[in-house]
């Protein structure tokens, strides 16, 4: 973190989130951790996932991702991963299934981790029908834990049958947390490809209108948290396997970005609060906070 | 002015509409292309009959095997070219709904999707395969929302400047329209 600190892209983000970084002070006053990582606070009844994209290389780096998982997982007892996309990259062969997906996750699936996947550009729509996915043979689907509904869309193919049950799901629901999941941001500060205009133009006023409280996507191979929009806290998660060495690019709306390295992210929810980590694949905590239901984020 | 010079003043502005370029009856032209679909979409079902149907499974190898059944069924059901469901006269009203979203005021952010999403370029060839190693191009949502409605087995599917009809489950390409996306 420190080291992170220090980097000439984080002190520009820095410069935009001294409101958040003087919350964060006050929450690290309060105890919760010396530094200024934000703790998961483990309590009793939360809800407790893992996320990542960009993961299905089957290279060692994706392995390390999932070992470090592992390891997480010893200390913060997550139950679900939230699969972002590209989760199967080239051929997809019963061999590269084992190679990209059952062998480096085995023991989390051992563990009886449940894997819920979007489908990426890279991804052959039929993987919906694979059962270790959890998509009960649909491009996308919803499903509740506790207090909180997940959306995961296809945005590869948004066409308006999809954009039309998105919006009636959204609406419908009385979850006190909705949060959705697709492949390509409507946010992004990457160099190489950035966030997808006509997407946002068409999803985004759904969202809003449908009290989406955070949207997780992948597509750009970084990490970066940007500031709300629209109410709306957007996690880019796309380095689980594939990493774009320094393809963020500095912007005033970047609340936190990490581009040097593999990693996936962290989250629990208990009552109105949201916790996050994002780590390195070698377990650095690259970025952490904590966002309030219907108020203000109080994060690095 | 005799009786010749009237009649001829009288029947010009007919004789004028008649040599105009004949303006295409979209109706028609839209109605063809859903019957064409539709037509196709029997094909998919019968094909799927005669084969073991995708289903979920827990064995990538069976959802592998079977999306290939289903590809050698329906193209034995149905040898194919070019243009079948894309007639030069369905091909050209797409092209004029295609230009609507390129030329409108949706047009700069479809067009920053459109670079933005991993073009591909592929030989295109009626009933192959769609190559498993090549990205699927993410289909913008203004795009497909100007275009006429699929039903679920068909997507539209963005392939460099091509527009191409997509069986999704046997993962074949059933129809395009090249040089389409400008």
């Amino acid at each position: 973190m420190r080291r992170s600190l220090l980097s000439p892209l984080l002190s520009v983000f820095l410069m935009g989130e001294c409101a958040g970084l003087l919350a964060l002070l006050s929450f690290s006053a309060a105890g919760q951790q010396e530094s200024n990582v934000v703790a998961l606070p483990l309590k009793p009844k939360s809800v407790r996932f893992a996320a990542f994209g960009d993961n299905g290389t089957g290279g060692q780096e994706q392995y390390d991702v999932a070992q470090q998982m592992v390891r997480q997982r010893t200390k913060f007892p997550f139950d679900t991963v939230l699969m972002l996309g590209d989760n199967i990259y080239g051929s997809d062969t019963a061999a590269d299934f084992r190679r990209k997906f059952e062998d480096p996750y085995k023991s989390l699936l051992d563990a009886g981790v449940k894997f819920y996947a979007t489908l990426g550009n890279h991804d052959n729509p039929n993987q919906r029908l694979y059962k270790p996915f959890n998509m009960d043979g649909k491009r996308y689907y919803s499903y509740k834990k506790e207090n909180v509904e997940f959306f995961a869309l296809d945005s590869t193919y948004m066409d308006p049958t999809e954009l039309a049950w998105v919006d009636k799901q959204l609406m419908a629901s009385t979850a006190a947390w909705k949060i959705c999941y697709f492949h390509h941001p409507l946010y992004s500060d990457g160099k190489f490809h950035g966030p997808d205009r006509d997407l946002r133009a068409r999803l985004e006023p759904i969202l809003v209108r449908g009290g989406v409280s955070v949207v997780l996507s992948g597509h750009e191979h970084f990490y970066e948290r940007l500031k709300p929009q629209q109410g709306i806290h957007y996690f880019i998660i796309g380095n689980g396997g594939q990493l774009r060495y320094h393809d963020l690019k500095p912007s005033p709306d970047v609340a936190k970005g990490f581009d040097t390295d593999r990693g996936f992210a962290m989250f629990e929810i208990a009552g109105d609060e949201l916790y996050f980590q994002a780590l390195s694949r070698s377990g650095e905590i690259v970025d952490s906070g904590m966002i309030q239901k219907a108020a203000t984020t109080t994060a690095p | 002015m005799n009786r010749r010079a009237i009649i001829a003043a009288l029947t010009l502005p007919f004789t004028a509409w008649a040599q105009q370029p004949s303006v295409p009856d979209t109706t028609a032209i839209l109605k063809d292309f859903e019957t064409r679909v539709s037509a196709y979409v029997k094909v998919h079902r019968a094909a799927e009959a005669d084969v073991q149907a995708l289903r979920k499974t827990a064995s990538a190898e069976e959802i592998n095997s079977r999306e290939a059944a289903l590809a050698e069924s329906i193209r034995a059901h149905r040898p194919a070219k070019q243009g079948d469901i894309f007639t030069p006269e369905i091909a050209g009203e797409f092209r004029r709904l295609v230009a609507i979203t390129m030329k409108g005021p949706d047009a700069p952010g479809v067009k920053k999707s459109l670079k933005s999403a991993e073009p591909v370029q592929l030989a295109l060839k009626v009933n192959d395969s769609y190559p498993e190693r090549a990205p699927r191009q993410s289909t913008p949502p203004t795009l497909l929302m100007n275009l006429p409605k699929l039903p679920p087995e068909l997507h539209y599917r963005v392939v460099g400047r091509a527009l191409v009809l997509l069986d999704t489950s046997a993962a074949i390409v059933v129809d395009f329209i090249p040089d389409l996306i400008k």
